[in-house]
């Protein structure tokens, strides 16, 4: 399988004096996990915000296994396969967490019935309860998601992106506020799916993403400033130059690339 | 006909400018509490209602200039301690809050007041000649008073501390309260602000239109219009379009029924709406 | 379990007293309040329409007056200029409220919710001014009478609205059906749809809702539901009347579904028969009832912002949490 699962070209974002994007062509190959790093306003949610549509680009184009999907909506890509989570973490509140699962199982589906309970849909009761399991969440399955802890909000996040059967996921942050139990949970979660599903992960903690990642890619600036292995980019002058400005820090790259 | 025409663009332009000052008080409180305000007509009714009383138990007119704008912004203030601020400024409660507001207000005045229509008499007695048209005074006059108090209005915001609070909470709320600027305060004042100038432009119009408690249905939906299609959050693009809206509907009134003018108001509202809801105007925007 | 015996007994209590109602009512009190009661199932089907875009799908339409206008004129204009009889006249009000729900949607749906708001009304306000300027097809706000053609007839037997006992029924099976209607839909694949609408439509369109086609669906329905009230209105008054469009229409139908509990099924029926309850008991004695009105809805949010059912719905959860702390074994529902 030689195709990347994602690529793009030129793809560019401006907004009004700034661009958050610049020229950015990258590709990324299939059955590798990516991890796109970088400091901050390197525009790297921004990229995610236009692969899974919810901006259009300036410039550019993006494809998605050979596919041209660029300037789709956001429900269209996600029907293609392209599920993503957000920075700051976002369910349906006051629908219940099996809820939450149930209404991303049945999304898939280009008709929602409207007559037919809900509940009758037992193809869609199996994988929630399954999720449930997978994601430790059984216990909370009928509590509104919006009561959740933090922590909780993200696994259901990750759970409703893997109950859906992506093909691709884009992970944005998903270990951002948690604990350390917290996010080695979150991790061994994500070495799991990485097992069946592309995915391309945005992360700060320097110890999840040298922990998982195959690929890295280093963003600065809305382009390009280093691409390769973990051992390669820890060795980046350049990459510790955009990240940490002093040599003290430099240490915390070492460390973290050789853990 | 051409005198009509005149007349009624005058008219138009004349009450264009007070409207400019009801819409004013609208687009303060929408854009800095976000709140869309029911009951912004009724503050405008309250006004014409003071300026009655006023008359009545003094015998003179110009009290009602004062007490107006100063009983309105009292109401206004007390009304957002106690209603708006314990629901957060929550946005639809805050409709159902403010329609309720509407409907107290209208009931009040009823009560007090009565249910008649009555007229006041302009203070200012008499016509000018103007573009060969026999013009009333007052009518003139208002319209300076009411140039006036606009002009007067953006001078506080520009150059006053409280002004200024307002421009930056409406700005950016984290940043202003960050900088130690007392938010809530500040909603409390601008509330009151935004009613004291519904009513002062009440008692400047008074003279011009009936004193009724319904007399606030009609100016709400034309405060929004002007609001929308001036922009939201653009206090001079408001005024703008509150002058242009009724000068175009004056005109308007001369060729077709009064209705035909408010149905071609509001479908350039929508248009607005539709194609570019940050309104007609450049400018200050939020 | 507790919770649960005292909803159904209510249910039951409720639903006894609705079928009685022709009998009981003449038998307590005055006639009269057969046909406040069966107004009072009018307007609970306007504020259910208001209920479903707010409370289920996040959407604040302050202009479901307009769709009630049109189900109450197509109806008048119907049987007086297009000479229909009983059923096509009301399937005409129906469809003419669901046409012009589907036109001002595709527009109106677009826009974020303030924007929403304001136009709703815009579009009401403008189809309030038409209906009053055409005066002589609309009789604008001193309205139109008509003349009711029967509903059945089998044979000799005609049955007919001018029968108040008849005609409750008929509005009381009409309202129930939509109801019911109403609760299949909220509890079906498309109604958790809306909901997670409501609750995060960013989300919602990231796992693969159709956001804008989702609302635009639900306006149509809620539409569908003010054009049934708007029909069973001029069937009940056999009157039309341009003022039943105004946006002081709309806002009331807000005020109760919000009063009531927006979000929640029996919310608007709570929240119609309060304020209209109130309106007959007070006007009957003090004129300006609008100002309890009022103050009702100002007290109502602060006070109680999920409304009278959202309070409800508090107490029985209290209620299933002390069941849950005596007895753990009954509340084994959350397990698998």
């Amino acid at each position: 399988m030689s195709e990347p699962v994602l690529r793009t070209e030129g793809l560019t974002k401006r907004f009004g004096g700034l661009t958050a994007v610049d020229n950015l062509s990258i590709s990324l190959a299939s059955r590798r996990v990516h991890a796109i790093i970088g400091p901050n306003g390197a525009g790297k949610t921004t990229f995610f915000n236009l692969l899974s549509g919810l901006l259009s680009p300036d410039g550019g184009r993006v494809f998605f296994r050979g596919q041209d999907i660029t300037g789709r909506k956001p429900h269209e890509i996600s029907r293609l396969g392209i599920k993503r989570t957000l920075q700051v973490k976002s369910v349906f509140p006051e629908l219940s967490v099996a809820d939450n699962l149930w209404i991303t199982r049945q999304a898939r589906n280009r008709f929602l019935h409207p007559f037919r309970p809900a509940a009758s849909d037992l193809e869609a009761r199996s994988h929630v309860a399954r999720t449930l399991e997978q994601t430790g969440l059984a216990g909370l399955a009928s509590r509104p998601a919006g009561t959740l802890s933090y922590g909780d909000v993200a696994m259901l996040e990750i759970g409703m992106a893997v109950i859906s059967e992506p093909s691709l996921l884009l992970l944005d942050e998903p270990t951002c506020g948690m604990s350390p139990a917290e996010t080695g949970r979150a991790v061994a979660k994500i070495r799991d799916l990485a097992r069946t599903i592309d995915i391309v992960i945005i992360e700060h903690d320097m110890d999840v993403v040298f922990g998982i990642a195959e690929d890295i890619t280093v963003l600065a600036q809305g382009a390009i400033l280093a691409s390769g292995s973990p051992a390669e980019i820890a060795n980046d002058e350049r990459v510790r130059e955009a990240y940490l400005g002093r040599p003290e820090d430099e240490d915390f790259v070492e460390e973290a690339a050789h853990a | 006909m051409r005198d009509t025409v005149l007349l009624l663009a005058m008219n138009g332009l004349i009450w264009g400018l007070i409207i400019a000052l009801i819409a004013l008080g609208l687009s303060v409180i929408f854009g800095l509490l976000d709140i869309i305000n029911i009951a912004h007509g009724d503050f405008f009714m309250v006004g014409t209602v003071l300026a009655w009383f006023s008359l009545s138990a003094t015998g003179n007119f110009w009290i009602g200039f004062i007490a107006a704008p100063v009983i309105g912004f009292l109401i206004g203030a007390i009304i957002q301690r106690l209603v708006i601020q314990p629901i957060h400024g929550a946005a639809a409660l805050s409709i159902v809050a403010t329609f309720g507001l509407s409907l107290i207000l209208q009931e009040i005045v009823r009560i007090t007041f009565g249910a008649t229509p009555r007229r006041m008499l302009a203070p200012i007695q008499g016509t000018i000649p103007l573009f060969g048209v026999d013009y009333e005074i007052y009518r003139l006059f208002a319209a300076g008073v009411a140039l006036a108090a606009l002009v007067g209005f953006f001078l506080f915001l520009q150059h006053t501390k409280l002004g200024t609070w307002m421009r930056a909470v409406r700005h950016d709320r984290e940043t202003a309260v960050a900088m130690g600027i007392p938010a809530r305060r500040v909603y409390v004042l601008t509330f009151g602000a935004g009613f004291a100038l519904a009513a002062f432009g009440g008692a400047v119009a008074a003279p011009i239109t009936t004193v009724d408690f319904r007399g606030g249905v009609d100016v709400l939906p034309f405060c929004f219009m002007a609001v929308i299609i001036g922009g939201l959050g653009n206090l001079p693009g408001t005024v703008a379009a509150a002058v242009l809206l009724a000068f175009l509907e004056g005109l308007i009134q001369s060729v077709a029924d009064p209705t035909v003018a408010r149905i071609s108001s509001l479908v350039l509202m929508s248009a607005v709406l539709l194609l570019r809801p940050q309104g007609l105007f450049k400018g200050f925007t939020k | 379990m507790t919770r649960r015996y005292i909803e159904i007994g209510v249910a039951m209590g409720v639903a006894a007293f609705l079928i009685a109602v022709p009998w009981l009512i003449p038998a307590l009190t005055d006639n009269f309040w057969v046909s406040v009661i069966t107004e009072i199932l009018i307007w609970s089907l306007f504020a259910a329409s208001v209920n479903l875009l707010f409370g289920y799908v996040g959407l604040l339409s302050f202009g479901q007056a307009l769709y009630f206008g049109f189900g109450m004129y197509g109806v008048a204009l119907g049987i007086d200029h297009l000479g229909l009889s009983f059923w096509p006249a009301f399937g005409f009000g129906i469809a003419s409220a669901m046409a012009m729900a589907l036109v001002s949607g595709v527009f109106a749906v677009r826009l974020s919710w303030h924007y929403f708001a304001i136009i709703t009304v815009v579009f009401s306000l403008i189809f309030y001014f038409l209906a009053v300027s055409m005066k002589p097809l609309t009789g604008g706000d001193d309205g139109i009478n008509f003349s009711l053609p029967p509903v059945f007839r089998f044979g000799r037997m005609v049955w007919s609205l001018t029968d108040p006992t008849f005609q409750y029924f008929f509005v009381l099976a009409v309202v129930s059906l939509c109801f019911f209607l109403m609760y299949r839909v909220i509890n079906s694949p498309l109604g958790k749809g809306f909901l997670a609408i409501r609750d995060n439509d960013l989300r919602a369109s990231l796992i693969g809702l159709n956001v804008y086609v989702l609302r635009l669906i639900a306006f149509v329905m809620a539409g569908f539901l003010a054009g049934v009230s708007g029909a069973l209105f001029a069937f009940f008054g056999r009157y039309a009347s341009a003022s039943y469009m105004f946006y002081q229409v709309s806002g009331e139908g807000v005020v109760w579904t919000i009063v009531g509990g927006a979000g929640t099924m029996f919310g608007p029926l709570v929240g119609t028969t309060l304020f209209i309850v109130i309106r007959e008991i007070v006007s009957s004695h003090w004129e300006h009832h609008s100002l309890i009105v009022g103050l009702l809805a100002i007290l109502a949010v602060i006070f109680a912002p999920k409304g009278i059912v959202g309070l409800w719905n508090g107490w029985m959860m209290r209620l299933d949490e002390r069941d849950a702390a005596v007895s753990p074994a009954m509340t084994l529902q959350a397990d698998p």
